[in-house]
C-alpha cells in the first residue's frame, strides 16, 4: 500500500498523459452536466417553491423521489434510450461523453431543485407578502428572491458538481469507460483496480479525494459565510 | 374608498365578517383589537395578499395599495436599495430617501446590507421603504411594535406626514390604544373577528358605546 502510494504521488506529479486525459475528460463532464442541471434545477426550483398551482404538492414529492434516484436505474434508463435499438438510437449518444452528460443532468436536476425549493420555502412566503406590499412585479420579485439565495445556488452548485465528479454507476453504463474517449476518474479508479493497476487507481483516488475536500470546504465557506 | 363586505374562513371556521365600509382618503385609520381578533387578516385582505371567501378584491380596482406586514422582509441589499426597489432609482427617489434615513436616523446604515440589522432597525427601514411610494392606500400592520419610544414618535410623525402630503388612506392595525388616540382619526374595534365598534377615536376610545369595546379598553387600559 506504501509503494502505491508513493509510486501514484510521484505519476501525479510527473504529468502523466494518460492520468491528465482521464481528468480532463472527468472535467468536462462533471462541468458541462453540474452547469446544464443549474440551468434547469435553479428555476424549476424555484417555480416549485413560488407558484401556487393544482398538484403542486405532488409534483414537490415527484422531485424530492428523484433525487434519491439511484444511479444505476438512471443509467440503465438511458442506455435503453441510447442503444442500438432504443428509441433514441439516431442521436448516437451511447459510450460517449455527452450521453453521459445526459445520465448525469437527470440524475442532478432533481436534487438541485429540491435545495433550491427547501432553501426558497422558507422564504416565499415573506418574500411576496412584502413585494406585494410594494407593488413589485411578478418579474422583480422573482428576481429578488433569486437575489435571496444567490449563495445558496452556488453552494448547491457545487454540491451538484462534487456529485457530478463522484458518480460511478450511470457513466460507466451509459459512457462505458472507453480508454482514451468516456473513462472518467471514478470509472477508471474500477477499472485500473480490477486490472491489479493500483498505482493509477490510488493517483486518481487522491485527485478526487482532493477535489471533494476543495469542493465541501467552498460549500462550508459560502454556508458559513451566508449565516441564513 | 369602498371596501365591499367580505369574510374569511379558515378551516371551516369563519375568522372574520366585515360589512360594507368607506374610508375616507385624508384619515387614519387604527385598527384595534385582542390577538386573533382578525387585525392582520383584514389587513392583508385588503392588501391583497389573501383572498377573502368571496374570492374578489374587496377595495376600489386599480386602487394603488401599499402595506407594510408583521414581518417585513429586508432585501440581501443596502438599506438605501431597500428604499429605492420600488421606487427606482431616480435623483428625487433618493432625496426622498435621505429625508427617511435622516428622519428615522438610520444614517450610518444607509451602506449596510438591511439583512443584518436589527428588529428594530428593519422595521424603520421597511416603513420608509412602503412610504417611498405615494399610495391611495397605506396599510400598516404594527409597524412600530418593534421600535423603541423615540423611534415610534418618529414613525407616527412621519405617518401622518405621508397621510397630509398624499392625502392617502392610512390603516393602521396597531395594540397600542395610546398610539391610536396619538395619530389616528378614526377607530375600528375588532371583536372574535367581527366589526364590534367604528368611529372618530376618542369616542371609540374613551367613550366605547358597546360592552365588548368597553371590557376591552379596560383590560388594556390607555
Amino acid at each position: 500500500m506504501k509503494t502505491a502510494l508513493t509510486q501514484a504521488i510521484q505519476l501525479i506529479l510527473s504529468g502523466n498523459e494518460q492520468l491528465a486525459g482521464i481528468i480532463n475528460v472527468t472535467l468536462q463532464m462533471s462541468l458541462a452536466s453540474s452547469l446544464m442541471a443549474l440551468l434547469f434545477g435553479v428555476p424549476f426550483g424555484a417555480f416549485l417553491a413560488m407558484a401556487s398551482f393544482r398538484g403542486k404538492k405532488i409534483l414537490i414529492v415527484l422531485n424530492r423521489t428523484l433525487t434519491g434516484l439511484p444511479p444505476v436505474v438512471c443509467g440503465l434508463l438511458c442506455y435503453m434510450l441510447f442503444c442500438g435499438v432504443g428509441p433514441l438510437r439516431m442521436l448516437s449518444l451511447l459510450y460517449t461523453v455527452k450521453g453521459m452528460i445526459i445520465a448525469q443532468i437527470i440524475l442532478i436536476t432533481p436534487i438541485i431543485a429540491a435545495n433550491v425549493e427547501t432553501f426558497l420555502a422558507g422564504l416565499t412566503g415573506e418574500i411576496r407578502e412584502t413585494a406585494k406590499g410594494l407593488r413589485l412585479g411578478v418579474m422583480k420579485t422573482f428576481f429578488l428572491t433569486m437575489n435571496e439565495c444567490k449563495y445558496q445556488i452556488v453552494s448547491t452548485y457545487l454540491f451538484g458538481f462534487s456529485r457530478a465528479i463522484a458518480e460511478v454507476g450511470a457513466v460507466s453504463m451509459v459512457g462505458g469507460a472507453i480508454a482514451y474517449k468516456t473513462n472518467v476518474m471514478t470509472t477508471a479508479i474500477m477499472n485500473y483496480t480490477n486490472m491489479g493497476n493500483f498505482t493509477l487507481g490510488v493517483a486518481l483516488g487522491i485527485i478526487l479525494l482532493g477535489m471533494s475536500l476543495i469542493l465541501n470546504a467552498g460549500v462550508y465557506f459560502i454556508q458559513a459565510r451566508v449565516g441564513r | 374608498m369602498k371596501i365591499c363586505a367580505f369574510t374569511k374562513t379558515y378551516e371551516g371556521r369563519c375568522v372574520l365578517e366585515l360589512p360594507d365600509m368607506e374610508l375616507e382618503c385624508g384619515k387614519i385609520y387604527a385598527v384595534i383589537g385582542a390577538n386573533g381578533s382578525g387585525k392582520s387578516t383584514m389587513a392583508r385582505i385588503l392588501a391583497g395578499t389573501i383572498r377573502p371567501d368571496q374570492k374578489c378584491m374587496v377595495t376600489e380596482a386599480g386602487a394603488e395599495i401599499g402595506y407594510m406586514p408583521q414581518k417585513s422582509f429586508p432585501f440581501q441589499m443596502s438599506v438605501i436599495k431597500n428604499l429605492l426597489v420600488a421606487c427606482g432609482d431616480t435623483n428625487e427617489n433618493r432625496e426622498k430617501a435621505a429625508h427617511y434615513i435622516k428622519e428615522l436616523e438610520l444614517e450610518g446604515l444607509a451602506n449596510e446590507k438591511a439583512h443584518r440589522l436589527s428588529g428594530g432597525e428593519t422595521a424603520r427601514m421597511a416603513i420608509a421603504r412602503v412610504m417611498m411610494e405615494n399610495c391611495r392606500m397605506l396599510i400598516l400592520d404594527e409597524p412600530t411594535a418593534a421600535m423603541d419610544i423615540k423611534s415610534t414618535l418618529t414613525a407616527e410623525a412621519l405617518i401622518k406626514e405621508y397621510r397630509d402630503r398624499t392625502g392617502a388612506c392610512v390603516v393602521l392595525v396597531t395594540h397600542s390604544l395610546a398610539q391610536a388616540l396619538r395619530i389616528s382619526d378614526n377607530t375600528l374595534f375588532l371583536c372574535e373577528g367581527k366589526l364590534c365598534e367604528f368611529g372618530k377615536s376618542e369616542d371609540v376610545i374613551r367613550r366605547p358605546q358597546k360592552e365588548e369595546t368597553r371590557r376591552f379598553i379596560e383590560f388594556y387600559g390607555v
